[in-house]
């Protein structure tokens, strides 16, 4: 598939061809499953979006039953800026159902497969967006990054994955689900197209009161050669598996190579990290998955009264996973316990931040692992419990609000990719996609 | 922490979701695993930490006072919604 890059130069001919081939080629790959509609919305090169980015008119959905039937009545703000920059939204991809899961399967389209071996998962949630561009029927797509939601799926399907500073991305139109987590960012076929993705969905929007209101931009200043003090966590990667280890080893010696220096630095035990997470972001999708209610949007279940309308809408409407964790979220919120947890759970946001603080002092970028092991084959992670460790390694980039791009970096011996993340400081954009970039190249 | 049969019943209540009979077992058995495993944070000494939790310290910025008012969008959703008429939702009877 033609590069973002190369498809920015493209003439409004070549770009109806473009278009016209694409679409067959969405069709002969129907069986992964990576979009759910073929919507078009502006002229330009077209860019797969997730199914919780407001595309106006589009039926938007979250991957949910709640939300059949809804039509969004106006443009998220990346769409917005896509639109300005000569680029097109093409097509709805496929999610975990509100981005609550690491492997589609909690999608009400059913799941999608990794284009690299079907019987794995692709990852989550914007598992649909990297399978399309991993699997050659997407130039580039938009995900939303929630807990590694973008980084992941980039990982498990041999893609570039990016999630931005928190704030650096208007949240405008981004079905919310935790929204001191949530970021949108790109998922590319290389890391200069990240940039430039990056580069035209980021910046100040008035409609985001949690935008940092920054329009400063990377690919003009891109450049590889520069030499960074990259920070390795081997108390973290001994949790991962062979094939992971092997890689990151292999990875740390090419960073040595290109003249980077390499510190040992620690991070908190990753388990406070997962329990912070589910708690933070559970309380916040209950508050946020309460408009879901029958009445203004989507779906309505047959009811006699209206307490009834509210029950039955919601338990008809929405899937296990997010029944799982509005339930859990009412609970660190309830009276009694949100002490203990909620509350909790914030103040070891601030540790969690404060650690990755001191360790900026040091190094520009960390370089860790993105998930303990490559793609799992469908149904190997039964439990909802062994779901939420496998994302270890991301969720305390999304509680610090940080920077981290995923990057594949090896194949296994079967031929399954293998990806790595770095992470930088917030707001140094610049630094990461210069690491990247590198390492990119060197590999 | 063990949810119990009661808990669960409450957190239906507060969620506005019915769990199946069939699932409650499973459900009461994922929720509590989580919650004891997430009892690891008690193991951190949060003494003196800011109890409320901010991405940017910075105040959120202002804008000019200036009132706005994009109807295209409530008439979208109005005219998407599951029962509407005119400006209004359609609800079953609220008052007895």
């Amino acid at each position: 598939m033609i590069t973002l890059k190369e498809a920015l130069e493209l003439d409004s001919q070549a770009l109806q061809e473009l278009r016209n081939d694409l679409k067959k080629k969405i069709k002969a790959n129907k069986e992964l499953n990576a979009y759910v509609g073929l919507e078009e919305a502006g002229e330009g090169v077209p860019i797969a979006i997730k199914d919780n980015i407001q595309v106006k008119d589009w039926s938007v959905t979250c991957a949910s039953n709640i939300l059949q039937g809804y039509k969004a009545p106006y443009n998220a703000t990346v769409i917005e800026k896509m639109h300005q920059a000569g680029l097109g939204a093409y097509g709805r991809t496929n999610m975990d159902e509100f981005a609550m899961g690491s492997t589609t399967e909690s999608s009400c389209y059913g799941k999608t497969l990794n284009p690299c071996d079907y019987e794995r998962v692709p990852g989550g949630s914007s598992g649909g967006s990297a399978a399309a561009v991993a699997g050659g029927i997407a130039i580039a797509a938009l995900g939303s990054d929630t807990g590694g939601s973008i980084r992941q799926p980039a990982a498990y399907c041999g893609v570039v994955g990016m999630k931005p500073t928190y704030g650096r991305v208007s949240r405008y139109g981004l079905g919310a689900y935790a929204s001191s987590l949530d970021q949108i960012g790109p998922i590319t076929q290389n890391v200069e197209d990240a940039a430039i993705l990056y580069d035209i969905i980021s910046g100040s929007d008035p409609k985001d009161s949690t935008n940092a209101q920054r329009d400063d931009k990377v690919v003009p200043n891109l450049d590889p050669n520069r030499k960074l003090t990259i920070g390795i966590v081997p108390s973290y990667v001994e949790e991962a598996s062979e094939d992971v280890k092997k890689a990151y080893g292999k990875t740390v010696e090419v960073l040595k190579k290109m003249g980077h220096t390499i510190k040992e630095v620690s991070l908190l035990d990753a388990k406070y990290d997962i329990s912070a997470y589910y708690i933070t972001a559970t309380a916040e999708a209950t508050t946020n998955l309460a408009r879901y209610d029958g009445i203004r949007y989507g779906n309505r279940a047959p009811a006699q009264n209206i307490k009834e309308l509210y029950i039955n809408t919601r338990s008809e409407g929405f899937g296990d996973e997010v029944k799982r964790r509005i339930l859990l979220g009412n609970f660190v919120l309830s009276s009694g316990y949100y002490d203990a947890y909620y509350v909790k759970a914030q103040k070891v946001r601030h540790l969690i931040k404060e650690e990755y603080e001191k360790v900026f002092s040091e190094v520009d970028l960390i370089l860790s692992p993105v998930a303990p092991s490559v793609a799992p084959k469908f149904g190997e992670l039964a439990t909802p419990m062994q779901m939420y460790l496998s994302d270890m390694y991301t969720i305390s980039v999304n509680l610090a609000g940080l920077p981290a791009l995923s990057l594949p970096v090896a194949r296994n011996d079967e031929g399954l990719p293998i990806g790595l993340q770095l992470i930088a400081k917030p707001y140094d954009e610049q630094t990461l996609f210069d690491g990247a970039l590198g390492l990119e190249a060197a590999l | 922490m063990q949810i119990d049969d009661q808990l669960l019943t409450r957190l239906e209540t507060l969620s506005m979701i019915r769990i199946d009979e069939r699932k409650r077992e499973e459900i009461i058995e994922e929720l509590s695993e989580f919650l004891n495993f997430a009892d690891n944070l008690k193991e951190l000494d949060t003494s003196g930490v800011d109890d409320k939790f901010a991405m940017d310290d910075a105040p959120t910025s202002l804008r000019e006072d200036i009132p706005s008012c994009n109807t295209e969008i409530s008439e979208s959703i109005l005219k998407n919604a599951p029962q509407s008429d005119e400006d209004f939702f359609i609800v079953p009877k609220i008052i007895e």
